[in-house]
């Protein structure tokens, strides 16, 4: 008899405590976030859309070599020193390298970060923006440039043509040093850069 | 016609009507929820007798206790997800005694109905009748009342008996 | 005897008056039930931390009208091998079965619908309609969850009767009137005349209230098994019921179902607020007492007891069969006749 009343009472007392404690959650303030009004901070390394600071790139292809699933192109040419249009570059020295290309494919991208950390000169980043999703995959596909194609195919001639007039004159100072026999001196595009770097 | 009138015509119809159902359904199930709005019309009916608490009495016994019983009775008897329930065809010789034996006691209530005098009371507007019903059962028919509720003792008692486990 | 009913007197008996009493009581279930809507789910939301419906409305409000107008719209369908009178009548009758109780309810006392004698009883009594409704739905859904939900139910309201039933009994012993505008009336002058606690009387009902609130207590616990609420709601546990007898309803049916759950749950509410909780009487005696404030002090107490329930509801979880049968024979049932039979003694001592 005791053990039932004691039973009873139990289970009395444990709903009402249960109720308590239902009710004390009733007041605590909500944990829900109404999404598209307010976010939540993301943590500073989240990894979400990859973006790229073109003034900083040096197309050194080190984040396609990183990417895991091939979702980086990219294609560069020398800057020639001949060529009137000199860049300072975001690190404060010259632009050494023309950036004809940069595509990604964000549908590919796994968000591993691997070339953000390959990044010699800290071009590429995740970023914290997450609403980028699309209706279709090209919406997706990022081509970055700050040259037009006009400009790239530029750029891409007066390489080769100061290469040739290189050629030129390496082939001049080699017929010169085999006339004068004179070694050839082993750096010979080191003071044309420096000239370069004065303009 | 005044609302009284009506509404005695309508409970009337529904206890003839639905009763007609419970006798000619071949479904049984179909047969026992018209049983509902049978019971239903008759407890309308002593409403309009002034009989508040027999209305209400009939409502709680009739279609929360019996009509229940009946409901389980079939559901735990035939095969209750099956089309079973269903009653089975009678012969024609069955079917001709059991007409003639409808129509000859038709006959003989209606006769009593036409030829007997009918007291008719005068509309007394009794407004509690919980309360005579129950100074009635306590002392004028207090052994009737006391040999039910020993009825109904010795059906839980067997009830019980039976349902124990040996 | 004043009027009870202030249809009558501004209107007189026609038929237009009668029917505005019979609808004023359905406007209020509608509105009703729509605020219960909201009300089940801001509570369930706050009860887990969350926020609830936030983008129907300022603060979600209109959630109920929106989901009201989707059941609406929803296919009505009926399955092949469903009996399809029976499947179409069942919603009607267990609303049919909850919209009757209302016409005893005594929302103020100006108005009650109809003031019968025998009201309690009466209520009681239309409770079974939806016992039958439920046994109605679940075998013509010809489906072996809605049977099972179904059997279930009935035997789980018809168990819960008994000791609800003998709560009442007490109250009705303490009141000797099974009218509940008189009950009502008996509790006027504060709240310590409710028969939560021990009704009027002099010092001596203090030996009466631990008896009272016990009942009240039982009858609480009855009547939310008798609308198939959490923690009884074992005719239609989703996990192992799917949902029970309303598992093949759809649309609009299916909206009668929730409208009479709903209804339900207000009716038991209305009839704790009566019994024990005073009904119409304001709690502070004469302060803000009257035909209008009457109707706010009883909408007031049974949205409490709503708002009991669906805390409750939100807090326990689901008993087993077994738990539900022993909860209801072995331990409401002793100690609600245990109260009983002390209240009735108490009533003959006149100590009441």
């Amino acid at each position: 008899m005791s053990s039932y009343l004691k039973n009873v009472w139990a289970g009395f007392y444990t709903a009402v405590k249960g109720m308590m404690i239902t009710s004390r959650h009733m007041f605590k303030k909500s944990v829900t976030i109404q999404y598209p009004d307010e976010k939540f901070d993301l943590p500073a390394n989240a990894r979400n859309k990859l973006v790229l600071d073109m003034s900083r790139c040096n197309a050194c292809t080190a984040c396609a070599i990183a990417c895991p699933v091939n979702c980086i192109t990219v294609e560069g040419v020398r800057v020639s020193p001949e060529d009137p249009h000199q860049e300072v570059h975001a690190d404060g020295k010259p632009r050494k390298v023309w950036v004809t290309r940069y595509e990604m494919d964000l549908a590919k991208c796994c968000f591993c970060g691997l070339c953000q950390a390959a990044c010699p000169s800290d071009a590429i980043k995740h970023t914290q923006d997450f609403e980028y999703s699309a209706y279709n995959k090209e919406s997706l596909y990022f081509k970055y440039q700050i040259l037009t194609p006009e400009q790239s195919a530029e750029k891409v001639r007066l390489l080769a043509e100061f290469k040739e007039k290189e050629a030129a004159a390496k082939a001049a100072a080699a017929e010169k040093a085999a006339t004068e026999g004179k070694p050839v001196a082993p750096k010979k595009a080191a003071p044309k850069a420096d000239e370069a770097s004065e303009q | 016609m005044d609302l009284t009138t009506l509404a005695f015509f309508f409970f009337a119809a529904l206890t003839l009507g639905f009763g007609a159902v419970v006798v000619l359904s071949r479904n049984i199930m179909h047969a026992a929820f018209s049983l509902l709005f049978t019971f239903f019309g008759v407890a309308g009916l002593y409403v309009l007798l002034h009989a508040d608490f027999l209305a209400i009495t009939q409502i709680m016994i009739y279609i929360g206790g019996i009509l229940v019983l009946i409901i389980f009775g079939v559901m735990l008897t035939t095969r209750i997800t099956g089309v079973d329930v269903k009653s089975g065809r009678t012969g024609k010789l069955q079917l001709g005694l059991t007409a003639a034996l409808s129509v000859a006691l038709a006959a003989v209530l209606v006769k009593i109905f036409l030829s007997t005098l009918w007291h008719i009371a005068p509309a007394a507007d009794v407004d509690a009748t919980a309360e005579l019903i129950g100074n009635a059962l306590l002392t004028k028919y207090l052994i009737a009342f006391e040999a039910a509720s020993i009825l109904l003792l010795v059906a839980i008692v067997g009830a019980a008996f039976i349902a124990r486990k040996k | 005897m004043e009027s009870t009913n202030f249809i009558w007197d501004l209107m007189g008996k026609n038929l237009w008056s009668v029917v505005a009493v019979i609808s004023l009581p359905l406007i209020f279930v509608l509105i009703y039930a729509l605020v219960a809507i909201l009300a089940e789910l801001k509570v369930s939301a706050w009860i887990q931390e969350r926020l609830g419906p936030m983008r129907t409305g300022p603060w979600g409000i209109l959630q109920p009208i929106a989901e009201v107008i989707k059941l609406l719209q929803k296919e009505d369908i009926t399955p092949t091998a469903a009996s399809k009178i029976l499947f179409n009548l069942a919603p009607y009758v267990i609303f049919t079965g909850a919209y009757a109780a209302f016409a005893v309810i005594p929302f103020s006392e100006a108005y009650a619908p109809a003031n019968i004698n025998v009201g309690l009883f009466y209520i009681f009594a239309v409770g079974s309609f939806s016992a039958i409704g439920i046994v109605m739905g679940g075998w013509a859904s010809n489906n072996k969850y809605s049977l099972m939900g179904a059997m279930r139910s009935v035997s789980q309201v018809i168990s819960y009767e008994i000791p609800a039933a003998v709560a009442v009994l007490a109250v009705v012993v303490l009141t000797s009137s099974m009218n509940m505008m008189e009950i009502s009336r008996m509790q006027e002058g504060g709240f310590w005349n409710w028969y939560i606690f021990g009704g009027p009387g002099g010092w001596t009902k203090i030996f009466m209230i631990p008896f009272t609130l016990t009942l009240a207590i039982i009858y609480f616990i009855a009547s939310l098994a008798e609308t198939n609420r959490l923690p009884f709601d074992i005719p239609e546990g989703e996990s192992e019921l799917v949902a029970g007898f309303h598992t093949e309803y759809s649309g609009m049916k299916f909206a009668m179902f929730f409208f009479a759950e709903y209804a339900n749950m207000f009716v038991v509410a209305a009839v704790v607020t009566t019994i024990f909780l005073g009904g119409w009487t304001s709690p502070f005696g004469s302060f803000l007492a009257g035909a209008g404030w009457g109707a706010f002090w009883f909408i007031l107490k049974s949205m409490f007891v709503v708002f009991l329930q669906i805390w409750i509801r939100w807090t326990l979880p689901r008993f087993r069969v077994d738990q539900l049968m022993y909860i209801g024979w072995k331990v409401l049932l002793p100690i609600s006749l245990v109260c009983f039979i002390a209240i009735s003694f108490f009533s003959l001592l006149n100590l009441g």
